[in-house]
């Protein structure tokens, strides 16, 4: 559904997006995520066709984005801006109503009527925009990108700053959509939120760090790495455990091994451990966290290849 | 009009609606100089007892707008003034008009509405000709019932026969095609320079410059060393809306989304 490729722009020499590709497929989340002025917000705007890259392209639907085309795809795309950007003389109803008349939506009325109310925003509808707080700022402007039912959503940091019930019913509000096939494009600081909401994630620090499911970018950074708890002092069996890791350690009654794959050699390590008369307590995956995964990633900075 | 100019429109005229302080100064000016025509030519000759024609200078330049054979000598002075001061009247609100044209594209990117507009089907050209009508649309609002104001009491206040040398072709021309004419590029020509510079202020100032050359005009009629018969108003208008045309398309070449967007502050 959308497909960037190789997207770069610079402001002035110095590159903000550097070759950087991605795709999202309908039904799917992607978080994007990165540092401050890691070129998240740029890379949303040069797919939502508001800013041009200096090389590489953007297709909607297999559309590419070029001046011709802009606006009919900026019509299929919904777009949650950093700030809420909402015209505060106006009242909440009226902001989503013009903007469904620029959405060209034949019956703004019910579709607003809808929207309020899926959003808990009803008993706001008559509120000027000036008057909300952040977070209902924020609930409106993603009414706002929703107006349209817009196969795509670009949302940067639709969570940001607000409480864990509007955060919640946000969340909500985007698995919803995932499940009525829209293709999401998150950018988000918040590691849980990508960590709970998103299928993929991509780790952008300029240029295109890792992007991948989240499972497997922590595999990528944990190398398989399991610890193995043994009844008695583990060094009795760590001959066993070095015919599959030679770097095998014991400490106490804890064995620690580093696996190429751990999904199928664990058996076997688990079944020579206990011919070996190992009485085995416990076995547990080292799974880091996806901040450790992140961090990892933008503090190395080397790019990575899907798998 | 596009559903999309619709709607931009429908929001320019709520703002403006609710900016009372915004409106005020349009309906101060049409006032002032509505004031300004009848002080000069009704009021004024009554307290100090001084007609019109007794003004060597007025008799001279008021011969510029016409004989009128039937009219006396100071229903011929007044005729020349109140022809004057229409054109004056049609002109001068849309000055104050050219403020909310200022904030059209660098006050939406102020207020951080910009960039969500923008993110939208609406094309350069219908956000343009949206933000010019939003401009228009209540400058002309407040100035219609001020043109009556001003027409009926020229019918009760000035020197028989006045009032209808005002109906005529020459004044319809005035109205329904040099003050739309000057009025659009006015304000089209600010909303330019609003999508060129990062401040208001600049903007307004900047089209007022490139307006100065029709007020010279204007004020050029008043020595009375000519005057615009009603073919002459009516081609200028027409003029006047191609220039409108042109500037338009100027504008929507110039309007680069992508600085706008990344390099104002």
């Amino acid at each position: 559904m959308i497909a960037a490729s190789h997207l770069t722009r610079r402001f002035g020499a110095r590159a903000v997006v550097d070759d950087i590709s991605l795709d999202v497929a309908p039904g799917e989340i992607v978080a994007l995520l990165g540092p401050n002025g890691a070129g998240k917000t740029t890379t949303l705007r040069m797919i939502a066709g508001l800013i041009r890259p200096d090389a590489g392209t953007v297709a909607i639907a297999g559309v590419e984005m070029t001046a011709v085309a802009g606006s009919q795809l900026r019509g299929r795309v919904g777009f949650l801006t950093e700030a809420p950007g909402l015209w505060d003389r106006l009242t909440v109803r009226e902001n989503l109503e013009i903007y469904a008349g620029l959405y060209g939506v034949a019956h703004p009325r019910p579709v607003v009527d809808r929207l309020l109310d899926r959003l808990e925003l009803a008993a706001h509808a008559a509120v000027r925009s000036a008057e909300l707080s952040k977070g209902m700022k924020q609930k409106v402007a993603l009414a706002r990108a929703l107006v349209h039912d817009p196969p795509i959503l670009l949302l940067d940091e639709p969570t940001a700053g607000l409480d864990p019930e509007i955060t919640k019913s946000v969340r909500d509000l985007l698995e919803e959509r995932r499940a009525a096939g829209c293709a999401l494009l998150v950018s988000t600081h918040n590691l849980d939120e990508a960590e709970r909401l998103s299928d993929r994630v991509a780790v952008i620090r300029q240029r295109l760090l890792a992007f991948d499911r989240p499972d497997i970018l922590r595999r990528r950074l944990s190398g398989g790495r399991i610890r193995i708890r043994v009844a008695g002092d583990a060094s009795r069996y760590l001959h066993a455990a070095r015919t599959f890791d030679r770097g095998a350690s014991a400490d106490g009654s804890h064995l620690a091994l580093q696996l190429a794959d751990p999904e199928t050699l664990v058996p076997a390590v688990v079944r020579a451990l206990v011919a070996a008369g190992a009485d085995i307590i416990e076995t547990q995956l080292e799974r880091p966290a996806l901040e450790d995964v992140y961090l990892h990633f933008v503090n190395a900075g080397v790019p990575q290849q899907p798998s | 009009m596009s559903r999309r100019v619709r709607a931009l429109l429908r929001k320019e005229l709520i703002e403006i609606s609710r900016h009372k302080t915004g409106l005020l100064p349009i309906v101060l000016v049409g006032v002032y100089c509505l004031l300004l025509a009848f002080v000069l030519t009704v009021v004024v000759p009554r307290v100090t007892g001084e007609r019109l024609s007794e003004d060597a200078d007025f008799v001279k330049v008021s011969l510029a707008a016409g004989a009128y054979p039937g009219l006396s000598a100071d229903a011929r002075v007044q005729t020349y003034f109140f022809q004057q001061f229409l054109l004056v009247f049609l002109i001068i609100p849309i000055s104050v008009a050219m403020t909310a044209a200022a904030h059209a594209v660098v006050g939406e990117k102020e207020a951080r509405t910009l960039e969500p507009l923008l993110a939208t089907p609406l094309t350069t050209a219908e956000l343009l000709v949206a933000k010019v009508l939003g401009a228009l649309l209540p400058a002309a609002i407040v100035t219609a019932p001020g043109l009556l104001l001003y027409l009926g009491s020229i019918a009760v206040f000035a020197e028989p026969g006045v009032f209808a040398t005002m109906i005529t072709w020459r004044s319809a021309a005035a109205i329904g095609l040099l003050g739309p004419g000057l009025s659009l590029i006015a304000l089209q020509l600010t909303v330019l320079f609003s999508s060129r510079v990062q401040d208001e202020d600049t903007a307004r100032q900047l089209a007022i410059l490139g307006l100065l050359p029709f007020g010279g005009l204007v004020a050029a009629q008043f020595t009375g060393r000519f005057w615009i018969s009603t073919t002459g108003l009516a081609l200028c208008g027409a003029a006047l809306l191609v220039v409108w045309l042109l500037l338009l398309a100027l504008s929507v070449a110039v309007f680069d989304r992508d600085r706008i967007l990344t390099r104002w502050r």
